[in-house]
C-alpha cells in the first residue's frame, strides 16, 4: 500500500510544480519576446560579468567555445578559462590561439584557497580573456581560482563543453537587475546541442539529436527544466542552478565559502550552501531561474558515458542530501526545509528503492493470489500515463514560450520518444542512480569517463547519419 | 579639318563651361540648375525660353547641350525647393504645348560654397536621360562624376541592414552588406571598399578583433571604419577610437547624423 501512497504523493507534487510552471510560462513569453535586449546590452547600467570556464582536457573544443563565449551581446564582461591541469594540449592550444603571454605578479589575493596557480595569461588584443594554469583539483577548485582573480562583482560558471546563446547572458542580467539585491543566484536553461548545425560558435539551426540516448536526455531535460525548475522557482525551493550554465553574486559565494571541493555535484552544493546561508542569516533571497537564458550542451551519446555521468549525479545527489539533512522538515528552512528537501530525499535520492520494494511488494501480492493481476497492470499503466502527461506539459511549455524546435516532424518525435521513455530509458535511470550510490558507499568519488567531440566533428557525424 | 563629332564634343564642352560661368557669375548666392531631356524627338528648347520669359521674374540662361541632347536652364537665385517647383511648372508646359512630349528632368540647387566642376556639370547632363519620365530627380552632389564610393555594412539584423542599403543607395554609394565579421574580411579583400560601416556585436568575431584585422588586411588603401552600435559602454568606445576607428555611433541613430558622418569620413 506504502508504493501507492507513494506514486499519488509524487504525482501530486509533480503537477502541482507543473502547474506553478503553467502559471508562470505566460509572463516568461512576454519577457522573453517584449523586452529590448538590445538596448539592454549596450547599457552602462548593466553589472559587469566574469565568466568562469573551467577546462580539463577540453584540446577539440575549447577554441569554438572561447570564441563563442567572446562574442556574447553583453556590455562589460570578462571571460576568464581556468586550465585544470590538463594532460592534453588544452593550454597550449589556447595560448598560441590567442597569443597570449604570461602576465607577471601572478600572486593571486584571493578569498578561497584553491590549488596552487602556475601562470596567468593575457593578450592585450583581447582585453576581456584570461587564462589561468593550474594544478589539478577538480572543477569546483577551478571554479575558485576563478573566483579568485574575477574583477566582477557577478561570476558566471559556464562548462567549457557548452555554446551559450548570444543573448544568453544579457537575459539573465536583466532578470538579475529586477532585483539585485536579494539575487543571489540564476539559472539558465541547458538543451542539448547534438543534432544542431553549429557554426562559428554558434548554433545556427536547431534540430533534435538522431541517436537514441541524446533524444531521450532532449526530452528529459525540457521536462526537467521547463516543466520542474519554473516552478520551484517560483517557490524559490530551487535546489540546483546547473553547473553548465548558472550566474552567481559573487560576494554571496565567498560568504559561503565558495565551491566545495573533491566531490561531484558541486553545483547543488552551492545553492544549497546559499540557502542555508541565507535562511540561518534571515536575509531575504531568492534563487531564480531564467528560462530564456539558454546554454547548448553536447549530451553524451553512448550508453557508457551517459551511464557514468547518471552515476556521477547519483552519487553527488546522495552526498548533499546526506550533509545536509538537518534540513529536512526543519521549519526554519521554509520552502526548503519543507518541501525541497524532503522531495529530493525521498522522490529523487530514495526513488529507486520505493520503486523497487513496490514492485516487489506488487508483485508478491499478486503472486499470493493470481486475480490481483489487473491491479499491477493498472497500476503501471497510471504511472506511465501520468509520466506521459508531464512529458506532455513540458512540451506543450516548450511550444508556448519558446518555439525552439519549429518543424512538425520533430514535436512527432518529440511525442514519441517521451512514451518511448517509459520502455528501458525510465528503468535504466533509476538503476543508474542506484549503482551510483552503491559507488558511494565504496567511496568512490571520481568524476568517471567523459569523452569530447570537437564541434565539427559533432556535425560530420551527423550528417553521415 | 575637324569631323562633326569633334566638333559636337568642343561645342558640348563649351555649354558645360558656360553654365560653370554662369554659376561663378552668379557670385554668393544659391543658383539653381535645370538639364531637360525628352525622348525620341528634337529638343523643345524655345517653348523652354519662351515660358521662362513669360513666368519667370529672375534672369535664367538657357543652352542646348549638343552631346546629350539636353537643355541646360540656369537659374540664379533659386533654392533646391524653388528650382523643383520650375521644374515641375516646365514639364507640365511642355506636356501641354508639346505633343507626346515626355520631359526627363533632372535639377539641383549649388550653394556658393559647393559650385560643382565641370565633370559634375557634364555627369549631370548625362544623368538626365536616365532619369524616369515619371518624376523629377533631384541630383546631389556626391553623384561625382568619377567611381561611386563603395560601402561595406556589416550588421546581424536584416532589417538595419536594408535600411541602411536603401539610403545610402539613394545617396548614390554603392553598398555591399555582411551578415558577420568573418563573412566581411573576406568581402573587404575582394571588393576593397572605401568604408565599412559596422555592428560591434556580430558572430564569429567580436568587434574589436574585427576592427584590427580589417587594418591588418593587406589591401592598398585601408578602409574607413565607422562603427554603428547599441554599444553605449565608454571603456569599448575609447577602445575603438584606440585602436583606429574613424567615427562611431550609437543606435537608435538619427540618419541624416549617419550620412554627414560618412560624407566627412570620405571627403
Amino acid at each position: 500500500m506504502v508504493a501507492i501512497y507513494y506514486v499519488v504523493a509524487v504525482n501530486t507534487l509533480y503537477f502541482s510544480i507543473l502547474a506553478l510552471s503553467f502559471r508562470n510560462i505566460w509572463t516568461i513569453f512576454r519577457r522573453s519576446h517584449y523586452s529590448k535586449y538590445n538596448t539592454l546590452s549596450g547599457s552602462e547600467l548593466v553589472p559587469s560579468v566574469s565568466l568562469l570556464v573551467p577546462a580539463y582536457n577540453e584540446e577539440l573544443t575549447i577554441i569554438e567555445n572561447v570564441n563563442c563565449l567572446m562574442t556574447l551581446n553583453y556590455p562589460t564582461y570578462e571571460v576568464i578559462v581556468v586550465n585544470d591541469g590538463s594532460s592534453d594540449t588544452t593550454l597550449k592550444v589556447l595560448l598560441e590561439e590567442y597569443r597570449l603571454k604570461p602576465v607577471p605578479n601572478t600572486k593571486i589575493r584571493g578569498k578561497i584557497s584553491c590549488q596552487k596557480i602556475r601562470g596567468i595569461y593575457h593578450n592585450p588584443e583581447f582585453p576581456d580573456l584570461y587564462v589561468i594554469d593550474k594544478e589539478n583539483g577538480g572543477k569546483a577548485d577551478s571554479l575558485n581560482a576563478g573566483i579568485n582573480l574575477s574583477h566582477y562583482p557577478l561570476i558566471s560558471s559556464i562548462d567549457a563543453d557548452s555554446l551559450l546563446e548570444k543573448d544568453a547572458l544579457i537575459r539573465m542580467a536583466r532578470m538579475y537587475m529586477e532585483n539585485p539585491e536579494e539575487t543571489v543566484a540564476i539559472g539558465g536553461d541547458v538543451r542539448i546541442a547534438n543534432g544542431c548545425k553549429i557554426e562559428n560558435g554558434a548554433v545556427q539551426d536547431v534540430s533534435l539529436p538522431r541517436k537514441i540516448w541524446p533524444m531521450f536526455q532532449s526530452i528529459e531535460y525540457l521536462k526537467a527544466f521547463l516543466g520542474g525548475r519554473i516552478g520551484w522557482s517560483h517557490m524559490n525551493g530551487l535546489i540546483i542552478v546547473s553547473g553548465a550554465f548558472g550566474m552567481f553574486r559573487k560576494d554571496a559565494v565567498i560568504a559561503v565559502g565558495g565551491y566545495r571541493d573533491g566531490y561531484p555535484g558541486e553545483d547543488m552544493n552551492i545553492i544549497i550552501k546559499l540557502h542555508r546561508y541565507m535562511l540561518e542569516n534571515k536575509l531575504k533571497y531568492r534563487v531564480a531561474f531564467c528560462p530564456e537564458a539558454v546554454c547548448w550542451t553536447q549530451a553524451p551519446d553512448s550508453y557508457r558515458i551517459l551511464s557514468s555521468q547518471r552515476k556521477r549525479w547519483g552519487r553527488g545527489n546522495l552526498k548533499n542530501m546526506i550533509e545536509n539533512r538537518g534540513m529536512l522538515f526543519n521549519p526554519k528552512y521554509k520552502v526548503m526545509g519543507m518541501l525541497t528537501m524532503p522531495y529530493n530525499i525521498l522522490f529523487e535520492a530514495l526513488n529507486p528503492y520505493f520503486r523497487i520494494t513496490g514492485l516487489l511488494a506488487l508483485t508478491g501480492y499478486v503472486l499470493m493470489d493470481m486475480t490481483q493481476w489487473p491491479i499491477l497492470v493498472l497500476f503501471g499503466l497510471l504511472n506511465v500515463v501520468s509520466g506521459y502527461l508531464l512529458s506532455v506539459g513540458a512540451l506543450v511549455l516548450e511550444e508556448i514560450a519558446f518555439k525552439r524546435y519549429n518543424k512538425l516532424s520533430d514535436l512527432v518525435k518529440m511525442l514519441f520518444y517521451s512514451a518511448l521513455k517509459f520502455v528501458g530509458y525510465h528503468q535504466l535511470g533509476v538503476l543508474w542512480r542506484l549503482q551510483g550510490h552503491i559507488q558511494f558507499m565504496q567511496n568512490n568519488n571520481s568524476w568517471g569517463t567523459m569523452t569530447r567531440q570537437s564541434w565539427s566533428e559533432e556535425e560530420k557525424t551527423s550528417e553521415a547519419a | 579639318m575637324p569631323n562633326t563629332a569633334t566638333l559636337q564634343r568642343e561645342a558640348a564642352v563649351n555649354v558645360y563651361r558656360s553654365v560653370e560661368q554662369g554659376l561663378k557669375e552668379t557670385g554668393a548666392e544659391t543658383c539653381g540648375l535645370m538639364f531637360i531631356h525628352c525622348a525620341g524627338q528634337s529638343q523643345p528648347e524655345q517653348q523652354v525660353r519662351t515660358h521662362l520669359e513669360q513666368t519667370s521674374e529672375s534672369a535664367f540662361q538657357v543652352w542646348e547641350d549638343g552631346a546629350t541632347q539636353a537643355i541646360a536652364v540656369l537659374l540664379p537665385g533659386l533654392t533646391l525647393d524653388e528650382v523643383h517647383y520650375e521644374g515641375l511648372r516646365i514639364k507640365h508646359e511642355l506636356q501641354e504645348t508639346v505633343p507626346g512630349a515626355d520631359p526627363q528632368i533632372t535639377l539641383a540647387s549649388f550653394p556658393a560654397g559647393e559650385r560643382p566642376s565641370k565633370a559634375t556639370i557634364q555627369h549631370m547632363a548625362e544623368s538626365a536621360k536616365l532619369v524616369d519620365p515619371s518624376e523629377i530627380h533631384i541630383y546631389t552632389l556626391d553623384k561625382t562624376a568619377d567611381e561611386p564610393e563603395r560601402i561595406l555594412i556589416v550588421d546581424n539584423d536584416p532589417t538595419v541592414r536594408e535600411f541602411l542599403q536603401l539610403r545610402l543607395r539613394m545617396q548614390g554609394y554603392e553598398t555591399y552588406e555582411a551578415v558577420d565579421g568573418l563573412a566581411a574580411l573576406e568581402l573587404i579583400e575582394k571588393i576593397t571598399p572605401d568604408l565599412v560601416l559596422t555592428e560591434l556585436n556580430l558572430y564569429g568575431i567580436d568587434g574589436l578583433p574585427f576592427i584590427q584585422h580589417i587594418q591588418n588586411l593587406d589591401v592598398a588603401q585601408p578602409p574607413k571604419i565607422v562603427v554603428l552600435t547599441e554599444q553605449r559602454v565608454e571603456q569599448t568606445i575609447s577602445q575603438c577610437f584606440r585602436s583606429g576607428v574613424d567615427d562611431y555611433m550609437t543606435k537608435p541613430f538619427s540618419p541624416v547624423e549617419l550620412d554627414a558622418r560618412i560624407r566627412r569620413c570620405l571627403h
